[in-house]
């Protein structure tokens, strides 16, 4: 029984790797300046928050068998606060640290209606502190004895720094660099 | 003190003046909310339509009389500042300064005069207009979330009308003008006239009279009536229409800023209008899309449309500058859709003309005309 929480455990943690990388990915997509239009746009966006939500079925599923399996011993408070864990307690904790920063991020996108753009933004910016301490937290406690698992990790990492690059290198869209030519004129 | 103030509405509100600035908003209501809030007091004498000189006529001849009709909306408990807008380097500024007054600098640029890019400049930020989520008489915010005090902006010539109103009375200000329009007003006469000039007229009369008195060019086909958010005119339409609100929105216009601008009948006037939209799509704020894309956007479909004439053309400017009314933080592309559209209307046989290969222009006056 314990054995078979912990293979658990891990399955569905590497399964959130995946599916949080792929919403990282989607993410770098619609926020940047290359961003797609119209129906393609709707469509990237849908995706990117529906699989968040699916996202979670996982990692709740990771957290209980994590916390329920014997063969470590990981308490409920390390679930929710930080480096508490007898067991690891830095990597454990960096997951602890996105969940807890992952919980943030929803909570404010599922009240963004009523929240000030500014103050959304600078939360969902924190996914970039999130995915890389998912990241580490996955490749040094769950995958790095088995090539498959951390193969699979590695590719994750590969697509999420690629989507930011990709999103950081991008020229200024016609909208900035428009606005930008008309601030350099004289308005004083 | 109070009973100043309140006399002083009282009598704006009898005389019905409204701001002649062009938005001919009820002045009364404005510097009751002014009282209210503890408004500085911007008096506009920007002159910022294409074409407008009636502030400069202003502060050159009425000086005294503005200064007494800022002195008397500041008026009250409250010491309040009142600032003299004109644009840099342009007379009217030099004589404010002379004067001993305090002046606010503006950049010569289009939309650097409109009332909340006035009240930007005033308080140290950028000459753009800003968004009214309430009106600024009350105080407010800019973008970035600085507090913005209260701030009332009245033009120069509703400002130095305050005055009159208030040392020659109502009854004197409603001898003139239209029920509907009380007052004297002031319309400028420019472009191809031989005297061009401001004058002290009232709503009613009719423009053919105003037009005789400046003597346009002979053979003057066109004018355009508010500047650059006005309209254009055929010289019939415009000779017998009278200066009101309601014979100018039969065209869709106003009596707006007071502007008469007659074309130059040698020069073909499609290029006359291209000019115009060129200019405004090089005024664009660059804040809101209207105007940062949609007025280039009109420019570019106009500019076309006089290269090659075709009805497919005429559709691309109608819809583009379709787009362009109810979406900006001010009314710029508002009045650059309004004015594109006038032009299509007014320059249709004109465009036929050309689409056949002829410039109707060249063949009546003999002279290449010059874009």
């Amino acid at each position: 029984m314990g054995a078979s929480l912990w293979y658990l455990s891990r399955a569905t943690g590497v399964a959130s790797i995946v599916l949080l990388t792929a919403v990282v990915v989607l993410g770098a997509l619609v926020s940047g300046r290359r961003r797609p239009h119209g129906e393609q746009a709707t469509v990237v966006m849908a995706v990117h928050r529906w699989l968040s939500l699916g996202m979670v079925v996982f990692l709740v599923a990771h957290v209980a068998t994590a916390v329920g399996e014997t063969y470590v011993n990981i308490d409920l408070v390390s679930v929710v606060v930080p480096f508490t864990s007898g067991y690891e307690t830095v990597w454990v904790g960096l997951g602890t640290l996105a969940v807890d920063v992952l919980v943030a991020v929803l909570v404010t996108s599922w009240w963004r209606h009523r929240l000030p753009e500014r103050a959304w933004r600078a939360v969902h910016y924190a996914a970039y502190l999130l995915w890389p301490a998912a990241l580490v937290h996955g490749l040094v406690l769950g995958t790095s004895d088995e090539p498959l698992l951390l193969g699979v990790t590695v590719l994750a990492g590969a697509a999420g720094t690629a989507a930011v690059l990709w999103r950081l290198l991008a020229r200024p869209h016609h909208d900035r660099a428009r606005r930008d030519v008309v601030l350099g004129q004289e308005w004083t | 003190m109070t009973g100043t103030v309140d006399d002083l509405v009282g009598l704006l509100d009898t005389a019905g003046l409204t701001g002649r600035g062009g938005a001919a908003f009820s002045t009364a209501v404005k510097v009751r909310a002014a009282h209210d809030h503890g408004a500085h007091l911007l008096v506009n004498a920007c002159d910022g339509e294409v074409g407008a000189v009636k502030d400069a006529h202003v502060v050159a001849h009425h000086l005294d009389e503005l200064v007494r009709g800022a002195v008397l909306v500041t008026g009250g408990r409250r010491q309040r500042s009142v600032r003299f807008a004109a644009h840099r380097g342009s007379d009217t500024a030099l004589a404010l300064h002379r004067a001993g007054l305090d002046v606010l600098d503006v950049p010569d640029r289009y939309v650097s005069s409109e009332e909340t890019a006035l009240i930007s400049l005033a308080g140290g930020g950028l000459a753009r207009p800003m968004t009214k989520r309430r009106p600024f008489v009350t105080g407010g915010r800019d973008q970035a979330g600085r507090r913005v005090p209260a701030t009332v902006v009245l033009n120069a010539e509703t400002v130095w009308r305050v005055a009159q109103v208030a040392e020659r009375g109502p009854a004197w200000f409603r001898s003139f003008g239209t029920a509907a329009e009380p007052g004297p007003r002031l319309v400028a006469l420019t472009g191809a006239v031989d005297r061009p000039g401001v004058l002290d007229t009232e709503a009613g009369v009719p423009l053919a009279d105003l037009l005789d008195a400046a003597r346009p060019a002979h053979g003057w086909e066109h004018a355009v009536v508010g500047g650059l958010g006005g309209v254009l005119l055929t010289a019939d339409e415009a000779r017998g229409l009278h200066w009101t609100g309601a014979d100018l929105a039969r065209f869709g216009g106003s009596v707006g800023p007071g502007v008469v601008d007659v074309l130059d009948p040698a020069r073909c006037p499609l290029g006359t209008v291209t000019s115009f939209l060129l200019y405004a799509a090089g005024e664009t704020a660059g804040q809101c899309g209207p105007c940062m894309f949609g007025v280039p956007s009109v420019a570019e479909a106009w500019r076309r449309l006089v290269e090659t004439p075709s009805r497919q053309g005429v559709d691309e400017v109608r819809a583009a500058a379709g787009l362009l009314p109810g979406r900006g933080a001010c009314r710029f592309p508002d009045g650059v859709g309004r004015f594109a559209a006038s032009a299509l209307r007014v320059l249709e046989p004109h465009l036929a003309a050309h689409a056949s290969g002829t410039c109707p222009t060249r063949r009546s006056t003999h002279r290449v005309p010059h874009r």
